[in-house]
């Protein structure tokens, strides 16, 4: 077909594949695995070494093969072992495969932690053939001859020397069956498990008979059989003396009493013993047969002799955590959809909401000049006027949360309230937070929360106990709504927010937080004007354009015009930039000043009588630097502080910014809208030296742009000579334009460059309208932080490096899930997950420590032991216990059981005492020490010669394991057997092909003799 | 246009007045040169899409005032920023010793800690420098920025500088996707019961 143009004489061989068998597809298809795997050949290994089936990896590796429709997984299970060189990999000749010499390797017997297979074969590298489907199952016998042979004849063809096994019957039960070829020997992976052990083979001398009879060996005396066995007791019945263990502020939480509440703490803690059951494994690693005598009426095997016990604990799966259960209910308020109205009932917001809705009126209403009469605050006051709000709209209703709650509650936020000293005292000193260094202080920065002694901080921790254990929801919208008439009550009343560090809002907190900042800012500003007008009131009156004031909050240029052409002179490009409020910034410190001048310069300015002016709003002298023009020294004025702005804001700001383009006239117009600022620097400036040129200015501003030089003039002495950088001496550049635009006039009177009064409505109106589910969003990064920060200090109670290191790990990953603005809800349970997992560790780190009585041991050393014990069964699947049963830890334990036991049989102590007779007697009489093992584990291994006594030695191993409901007997048959050789007629193979194992189901019968072996049935050709 | 730009990657430049931000900027964008160009107000705005190893990305530069009084302002657009271009003047020592103050500032107010920081030493087409190469060298790596020295006047190092820095942010893990799919700590070393095929654990006893 393919040779067309190929020339005649050439001999075509044509292999024909196309009526090949579904059968004969899955065998090629299984050698093209081991193929593309590079199983082929042998390659040795170094010896296993003590325990590496624990302490090295695993790996798999999977691929999809299908027997006509039906489709397996094939799975290549290794031990990753440092690499043996790949050029070493040769084939070696006339070696028993690897898988057959592990078979004697004593050094990793019950793995605590292994696939099924190394744990009964002791293997280090396999192959498994399973259904790929959970559910499918290979059933009838017939169809798992079929499947092992086609596992014979892939290893026969390939010449790979790893075992090979398929899964049978339904995947619970783990019947594998498998083989291994080597050169000149087999192995058929032969497995026996039954539901229920037949009485004979309940004990060593029983198991021993089987494997004897199964080796067959020819020889006599037969070489001796090494035994290794292991049994295994649980311990579940944990004394109530125990675990007395409760987190102990559980009861007083739930039960919801006030005087059991501390607001601003996290609980911790499980619920539940978080250690479920302990297992006891008690190791005979290695016995001769003879040394030891088991069988149906005596054992030698007594635990408490075994060389060797290790423990592991079974810990309880998802144990109820307070602070996990605390944290993600307060993340699903996150998905409520409600609003703070609808889940109040009626409207509480409705006063709310007209106010914020009509700007203007409020402003009117805020800007008059009115004094505003401070009265002392008070809790009960607020909380007074609150609920006298609330229950006008709410009528009859009752609140979600009562009024001693609420009331601990704002205590607790604004502890201001109740001080005696003045408010605004208080507030300030409670901003003068000592900025703490510490790692942890800092942390809020990295989750962009908000610092842990703040505000927002602790309103977060309030809202998540209030939906825990207060009312939920509707508590959580109550407590909101209270917390924003606070806010408005504050704003109105100048009285500062506590607990927010002063200064423009912190951009590395959240958004909330940041709101707050910003409102405390206005009502510093508002408060420092109203002070300010109070004290000059006498004398200003004429100065504050009431009329402008009224003239209120609208931006229309129409009226600013208006008012600008009123005022005289002043440029109405530079003004309408600026903010229209006709509010003047005003500094306390200025007060003074005010009473001299303000009249006089109110009616005055302009730049020609600028010389004539008095100075005003000086700041402080700057250096030695004087006037170029006149000599008098310069002074830097009081300016006006730059506008605070939350992210929001500046969001909005850089993208107004960024859409002016980045054409000429776009920049120009950008500068334009930012040159307010140095419009009223330069007016301040001029303000406070009369007679300033700008020059002066610059040298002030930007000192680089005054350029001076050493000039030699005509007298030849040498003369500093000053002049503008060049780019400022461009003709109508806007530093020169604003320049000329300014008039002498000092910060404090000057139009206010951020308007406090309408940012503070801004925010206050945005506070109002989060739903709950808004403000668990803003509050989330706090409550992670706090959860963070009380795991941290609970851990630092029991020093586990482990847990250590996972701490590190959720707040480098929050820190990346948090700094995006909407993080996705699937990070964010995922961070609250992690947290839940260590809190559990802990507590089982605690629940152990109680359970081993680290706190009571009073040997130095012997507690060091038990703590590294104890340690060491957190971290790791089985802990070997040092000294067995003699040892301190082993003691314990022993006692542990002993209690148990005592209590399973309601014995009480002292009666035990009396019984107790001799160790026959009581063994017999009275409740033994331990419970009868719930897993027993045995492997006999011997090397002998078979089916002839000249044939080679090979290795012999079985492995069996007793439990109440199982019972499984996993014997490899190692036997001599010519290798197949590749290609060799699947029809040969098959007749040689012994049945490869029997499975008996026990359920009902009892079967007589179970027997393992190469003697069974010839395969069926055709299943 | 927008459909192949890989990202848009957000740019601040900074630097003591009077080094030439804005000139290095006009350069990068325009390919021009403005002796007379005015100082800047508050903070300017440019836009350039550039392609780095075949990947288009748009950069949203700030070119901020240098001026003392400009900096309270200025603080605020570091927000969100993934590259800084920190520049001063070889000819002027004064604004390579004022650097350390830019760098306090930078890590007061960069909301995350991987931002990526470029030293560039302008106008080194002056004849009066002050200002070795191996000194801005040595702070560079101190304090572990790119770093390279630029003419914007006669072009040197100009389009260099911002590729490189484009380059630096693009391979910077998590710095620039909007999206990026962190896989969370894993915190058991082997999950529990990994299904049918390995059984974790002590299973083939209890």
């Amino acid at each position: 077909m393919a040779a067309d143009n190929e020339p005649e004489s050439e001999v075509f061989e044509i292999t024909d594949f196309t009526t090949a068998s579904e059968w004969e597809r899955f065998i090629s298809k299984v050698e093209e695995v081991l193929n593309d795997w590079k199983l082929i050949g042998n390659s040795l290994g170094k010896p296993l070494e003590k325990g590496i089936f624990t302490s090295g990896t695993w790996e798999e590796k999977s691929d999809e093969i299908s027997f006509a429709d039906f489709k397996f997984s094939v799975t290549h299970h290794y031990l990753v072992q440092e690499s043996t060189d790949k050029e070493g990999k040769e084939l070696l000749e006339d070696v028993i495969p690897q898988s057959m010499q592990d078979l004697l390797c004593m050094n990793n017997d019950f793995p605590p932690r292994a696939h099924c297979l190394v744990r009964w074969y002791g293997l280090r590298e396999f192959v498994v053939i399973a259904p790929a489907a959970h559910s499918d199952a290979v059933l009838s016998e017939s169809k798992c001859n079929l499947l092992l042979s086609s596992v014979s004849i892939a290893l026969g063809n390939t010449g790979c020397q790893v075992p090979l096994f398929v899964q049978i019957h339904h995947k619970w039960r783990r019947m594998y069956v498998g083989e291994c070829q080597g050169p000149g020997v087999r192995t058929d992976f032969e497995m026996v498990h039954l539901r229920k052990v037949p009485n004979q083979y309940t004990h060593l001398s029983g198991l021993l008979d089987i494997f004897k009879s199964k080796i067959g060996c020819p020889l006599t005396p037969l070489p001796p059989v090494s035994i290794a066995i292991r049994f295994t007791y649980v311990l579940q019945d944990w004394q109530q003396y125990f675990w007395p263990q409760q987190p102990p502020d559980i009861d007083a939480l739930v039960g919801g009493e006030v005087g059991g509440l501390e607001f601003g703490k996290l609980p911790f803690g499980a619920c539940e013993d978080p250690i479920s059951e302990l297992h006891l494994a008690t190791t005979w690693p290695h016995l001769t047969e003879g040394i030891i005598v088991d069988n149906d009426v005596y054992s030698d095997l007594d635990p408490i002799q075994a060389p060797h016990w290790s423990v592991r604990v079974r810990k309880a799966e998802n144990p109820q955590c307070l602070l996990g259960d605390f944290v993600t209910e307060f993340f699903k308020i996150c998905r409520r959809k409600e609003s703070t109205d609808e889940i109040l009932g009626r409207s509480a917001f409705e006063e709310e909401g007209k106010e914020t809705a009509d700007i203007t009126h409020a402003l009117s209403k805020l800007t008059e000049p009115a004094s505003v009469p401070i009265h002392k605050l008070s809790v009960s006051n607020m909380v007074h006027t609150a609920k006298k709000k609330i229950r006008k709209h709410r009528g009859v209703e009752e609140s979600p949360l009562n009024n001693d709650v609420l009331n601990t509650i704002l205590l607790f936020l604004f502890p201001d309230a109740v001080s005696e000293k003045s408010l605004d005292g208080t507030a300030s000193t409670d901003n003068n937070n000592p900025p703490s260094e510490s790692e942890d202080y800092n942390l809020y920065n990295q989750f962009k929360s908000a610092p842990s002694d703040s505000l927002t901080y602790k309103l977060a921790l309030c809202l998540c106990m209030i939906n825990f254990y207060h009312g939920g929801l509707k508590g959580v919208a109550h407590l909101w709504q209270e917390f924003v008439l606070e806010m408005r009550f504050r704003w109105e009343n100048n009285f500062l927010i506590p607990g927010l560090a002063s200064g423009p809002p912190d951009l590395r907190c959240c958004l909330l937080h940041q709101k707050l900042q910003m409102l405390n800012c206005c009502i510093e500003r508002k408060k420092a004007r109203d002070e300010g007008k109070k004290t000059s009131a006498s004398d200003v009156t004429n100065i504050y354009p009431g009329d402008a004031g009224k003239a209120g909050d609208q931006l229309v240029p129409d009226n600013l015009k208006e008012t600008d052409k009123e005022k005289g002179e002043v440029g109405k490009s530079w003004d309408s930039w600026s903010d229209s409020e006709e509010e003047f910034f005003e500094c306390l410190s200025d007060t003074e000043e005010l009473k001299g001048n303000g009249q006089e310069s109110g009616k005055k300015g302009g730049p020609k009588e600028m010389a004539s002016l008095r100075p005003e709003g000086r700041l402080y002298q700057h250096g030695k630097l004087t006037l170029l023009h006149n000599g008098e020294p310069l002074y830097i004025p009081v300016t006006q502080e730059p506008a605070p702005m939350t992210e929001d804001l500046l969001e909005e700001q850089s993208e107004v910014l960024a859409k002016l383009g980045t054409s000429a006239e776009g920049a120009h117009l950008r500068a334009r809208m930012q040159s307010a600022c140095l419009l009223s620097d330069m007016e301040s400036f001029k303000a406070a030296n009369p007679g300033c040129s700008l020059e002066d200015f610059v040298r002030w501003y930007s000192p680089r742009d005054y350029i001076e030089e050493e000039v030699i003039d005509e007298k030849g002495n040498v003369v500093l000579k000053g002049e503008l950088s060049a780019r400022m001496k461009i003709p109508s550049n806007m530093w020169v334009e604003a320049w000329e635009t300014a008039k002498p006039i000092p910060a404090r009177r000057q139009r206010r460059l951020f308007d406090d009064t309408r940012e503070a409505e801004k925010v206050l109106h945005y506070l109002a309208i989060q739903k709950p589910a808004d403000l668990a969003r803003h509050l989330l990064p706090c409550v992670i932080h706090a959860a963070v920060l009380k795991v941290k200090e609970e851990e630092s109670l029991e020093n586990i490096s482990s847990v250590k290191k996972i701490i590190k790990q959720i707040i480098s990953h929050s820190s990346k899930v948090l700094h995006f603005p909407n993080p996705e809800d699937k990070k964010l349970e995922e961070i609250i997950h992690q947290i839940t997992n260590v809190e559990a560790l802990i507590a089982r780190a605690r629940s152990l420590k109680a359970k081993f009585g680290t706190e009571k041991c009073e040997q130095e050393e012997e507690k060091e032991d038990l703590e590294r014990f104890v340690s060491c069964l957190l971290e790791q699947p089985e802990v070997l216990v040092t000294g067995a049963g003699r040892g301190h830890a082993g003691r314990i334990i022993h006692k542990l059981f002993v209690n148990a036991q005592r209590a399973a049989a309601m014995t009480p102590p002292e009666e035990e005492l009396k019984r107790m007779g001799s160790p026959e007697e009581r063994r017999q009489n009275s409740v033994s020490d331990f419970p009868p093992p719930a897993g027993r584990e045995f492997i006999l291994r011997t090397t002998v010669p078979r089916p002839a006594p000249y044939s080679k030695a090979l290795p012999q191993r079985m492995y069996s394991v007793l439990t109440k409901e199982d019972f499984r007997l996993a014997a490899p048959q190692v036997c001599p057997g010519r290798q197949l050789l590749p290609g060799a007629g699947i029809e040969a193979n098959l007749q040689e092909k012994p049945t490869h194992s029997r499975h008996v189901e026990a359920a009902g019968r009892s079967p007589a003799r179970i027997q393992l072996g190469c003697n069974g049935n010839n395969a069926t050709k055709n299943p | 246009m927008d459909e192949d730009v890989l990202t848009t990657l957000k740019i601040l430049i900074i630097g003591e007045s009077g080094v030439g931000k804005s000139s290095l900027l006009l350069r990068f964008t325009d390919d021009t040169f403005d002796p007379e160009l005015a100082a800047t107000i508050g903070v300017d705005f440019k836009v350039k899409t550039i392609s780095v190893d075949g990947n288009k990305a748009k950069l949203a530069i700030w070119d901020t005032a240098g001026q003392e009084r400009f900096r309270t302002l200025t603080p605020s657009y570091y927000r969100g920023a993934q590259g800084v271009i920190l520049v001063y003047d070889v000819t002027r020592r004064d604004t390579f010793v004022k650097l350390d103050n830019w760098l306090n500032e930078l890590e007061t107010y960069c909301t995350r800690n991987d931002i990526v920081n470029m030293l560039v030493g302008n106008k080194i087409d002056k004849e009066n420098r002050e200002v070795d190469r191996n000194e801005g060298l040595k702070f560079a790596r101190k304090h572990s920025m790119l770093f390279i020295e630029a003419s914007a006047k006669t072009c040197d190092g100009v389009q260099c500088a911002f590729e490189e820095l484009v380059e630096k942010i693009i391979q910077t893990p998590g710095l620039w996707e909007s999206e990026n799919q962190n896989k969370g700590v894993k915190l058991s070393h082997r999950e529990e019961g990994q299904g049918g095929g390995a059984c974790g654990g002590y299973c083939s006893v209890l």
